[in-house]
């Protein structure tokens, strides 16, 4: 095994989106459409709002789906619209999302992204 | 050195970006002890307006509508479209039609969410629970009785008792009697032989046997009691009623419940994750039924003589058709029906839940909700079923027979030559069985299963075309049984016979996907749309009854998904053998 030097990637953010189950393809497909790379889902099962609605909880899914995409804190807000949006999470019942600042991330630089960060430096 | 910000924390700061507001703003004022420390936080909102429950229960029946738009819409327009442009006939009453087309989709959007809600929790905790509780013989004995049960609550049994209504007492009397004065002991008759057909299934899976030699036992008395009656004259016109029921049975109700009851039987007992768990108990299910029926119709022509039975049906005719109960006419029938089918089985699963198991379901008022709906849905379904699927596929069934022939009250029938016309009708009714075919859920459900079960040698796509070829060539023979008056035992026969030799030759696998898909592709709009078009058809052909297409319609896929399979695997094979034989020659 080889040690690599790790490069920190800092002023990342996570976006969370607890939805109903089914939407998450929508979302991930609206997410790549928008330029992002994707993101994970997780199955989960959520409580409050269906105990609050008493028999109107028929309509609510308790079945979620978690949509976790990260990116760039400086595309924060277009990729948190998008996911709003896709979501439908302006709608009632739908889920809700949440963006977490992210202190360090690393990963594999690919070579032609590590070149752009390169001449960042010496520029 | 300069301090450097990025643009977007530029953006926040000036609050140029979107709207903010702080979370605690959206709370109302907690409560505080005397010392102002928070005791209890308040609830964002007391009370949901209006408007937000319009907004949470529109996409939610929106989607639930549209699911039942997608069955049942292709179909009615694919017959309106025939008649109008085929048969250049209008529609009497399409009015009452259309709302009777719109009632069936009301109501099996109420009836399959009520189900989910209301019934299928009660299956699920008795499935997993019941088995663990108590001794095998007295699961068994539920599982028999659940059998009788979901049979009753099957919508599409509605059909049956509707369709008796249409047959002609002097031409076929024990038919008339099996679906008028008998009918109720039919339906017992047929719960009952579900009822078995479950128990044994669920031995099956217990034991894991194979499922080759239970079809072969129970095809032997099915096919010997059909000969018997099929040489009785006056029994052979009620042996297409039999074979009927088998696929009238196996709906939306008893598939899962029984399901859900056998395969908790086979996981309590360690043998729940064989990858053919599940499998066979729709195929005895519609095997079972035929057997009982016919044994019914032996029980019935014994202790009754046909002129008794004609005497028993005119004279009520004559006395009492002018006045009778609210509850024996058109709506108030449906509805009464509708309770009837659905209540003794919700007694049933919470009795068993709460004397025997002592348990208590989670969510007491959604399930109470979800047993109205089913009510609700069965009544409404009930009311569409007689006002539309079964005046709509009369309707059609009466006027395709024009096409060829001539028939009374229609000056210009017949309208194409004897070839011509004979042919549209018999293309009619391929396309017809291949279309309700494709679109039905179960079948889609089915096919991902095959392909996972075979490791991808049956792929789903090949399973729904195969499926639908199948049904569709089934309907087609069974229409030309009709306008031909054909002997139905002696289309059945040879079918099952085929389907015996290829079940020797096709691997357990491929015999058990087969053998279900027949029961699996008749579902609640298929079966009484079917069941009407052959009523339709046979009397205006004068022909006796215009049962059997639904059984050939079954006989039909257990045949071209074996041919199939057996196809894959010799394409499988061949392929093994060249590649085997590239290899020796590198």
């Amino acid at each position: 095994m080889k040690n690599q030097p790790i490069t920190f990637l800092t002023d990342a953010v996570l976006i969370t989106a607890v939805v109903t189950v089914g939407r998450a393809d929508t979302i991930l497909k609206a997410v790549r459409n928008a330029g992002a790379m994707g993101g994970i889902v997780h199955l989960a099962r959520g409580t409050g709002i269906r105990e609050r609605l008493g028999l109107l909880a028929i309509a609510v899914e308790a079945e979620k789906e978690v949509v976790s995409v990260i990116t760039a804190s400086d595309y924060q807000d277009f990729l948190a619209e998008v996911i709003y949006n896709a979501g439908e999470l302006g709608a009632p019942g739908n889920g809700y999302l949440t963006v977490t600042a992210l202190e360090r991330m690393a990963t594999y630089i690919p070579e032609e992204a590590a070149a752009r960060l390169a001449r960042g430096r010496h520029e | 050195m300069p301090t450097r910000y990025r643009f977007s924390e530029f953006q926040r700061a000036t609050g140029t970006t979107r709207p903010e507001a702080r979370f605690g703003q959206l709370f109302p004022e907690p409560e505080r002890d005397a010392d102002g420390r928070i005791l209890r936080l308040k609830p964002i909102v007391s009370k949901v307006t209006s408007q937000e429950v319009v907004r949470i229960l529109q996409p939610y029946a929106a989607s639930r509508f549209g699911e039942q738009c997608h069955a049942v819409i292709p179909l009615a327009v694919y017959l309106v479209l025939f008649q109008l442009l085929i048969l250049r006939e209008r529609f009497e009453d399409s009015w009452l039609i259309t709302g009777g087309l719109f009632a069936v989709i009301v109501g099996l959007m109420f009836f399959m969410e009520g189900l989910k809600l209301g019934l299928m929790p009660f299956g699920t905790v008795i499935g997993s629970t019941l088995p663990r509780r108590s001794s095998l013989p007295v699961v068994l004995i539920i599982t028999l009785l659940l059998g009788i049960g979901v049979t009753f609550a099957e919508p599409a049994i509605g059909a049956l008792k509707t369709a008796g209504q249409n047959v002609l007492v002097e031409k076929a009397p024990y038919l008339f009697a099996l679906l008028n004065e008998w009918s109720d002991t039919l339906v017992l008759v047929v719960g009952a032989s579900v009822g078995l057909a479950a128990v044994v299934g669920t031995l099956r899976f217990l034991y894991g046997w194979s499922l080759k030699p239970l079809i072969y036992l129970s095809l032997f008395p099915v096919l010997g009691l059909s000969l018997y009656c099929a040489l009785r004259p006056d029994l052979a016109s009620a042996l297409g009623l039999a074979w009927d029921t088998g696929a009238v049975t196996t709906g939306p109700v008893t598939v899962p419940l029984v399901l859900a009851l056998g395969i908790g039987i086979a996981a309590a007992a360690g043998k729940g994750d064989s990858g053919l768990s599940g499998f066979g108990i729709v195929t005895l299910a519609s095997l079972f039924p035929v057997t009982g029926v016919l044994l019914l119709l032996l029980f019935v022509a014994s202790t009754h003589t046909p002129a008794e039975i004609i005497q028993a049906a005119m004279a009520p005719a004559v006395s009492g058709a002018a006045d009778l109960a609210w509850h024996e006419t058109s709506p108030g029938l449906e509805i009464i029906m509708g309770i009837r089918a659905i209540l003794p089985l919700v007694l049933f699963l919470f009795l068993v839940l709460s004397l025997m198991l002592r348990e208590r379901l989670a969510n007491p008022a959604e399930i109470l909700l979800g047993i109205a709906f089913t009510i609700i849905g069965m009544c409404i379904f009930n009311l569409g079923l007689t006002y539309g699927l079964s005046a709509l596929g009369g309707s059609a069934g009466g006027l395709v027979p024009m096409a060829f022939m001539e028939i009374d009250g229609h000056a210009d029938s017949p309208i194409y030559g004897y070839g011509v016309g004979l042919s549209l009708a018999i293309i009619f009714a391929w396309v017809l069985g291949f279309g309700a075919t494709v679109a039905e859920p179960a079948l889609n459900a089915l096919g991902i299963t095959a392909e996972s079960l075979t490791n991808g040698v049956f792929r789903k796509r090949t399973l729904i075309i195969s499926v639908s070829v199948g049904v569709a060539c089934g309907i087609a023979l069974g229409l030309a049984k009709l306008i031909f008056q054909l002997p139905l035992f002696w289309m059945i026969l040879p079918g099952y016979l085929l389907a015996i030799v290829l079940t020797y030759f096709s691997s357990e696998e491929f015999v058990n996907v087969a053998w279900d898909s027949a029961g699996v592709t008749t579902g609640p709009i298929t079966v009484p749309l079917v069941l009407a078009l052959g009523l339709g058809f046979g009397s205006a052909t004068d022909a006796v009854e215009g049962f059997g297409i639904l059984s050939l319609a079954s006989v039909g896929p257990i045949i071209s998904v074996m041919i199939t399979g057996l196809w894959a695997r010799y394409r499988m094979n061949m392929q093994v053998k060249a590649a085997a034989a590239v290899e020796g020659a590198l």
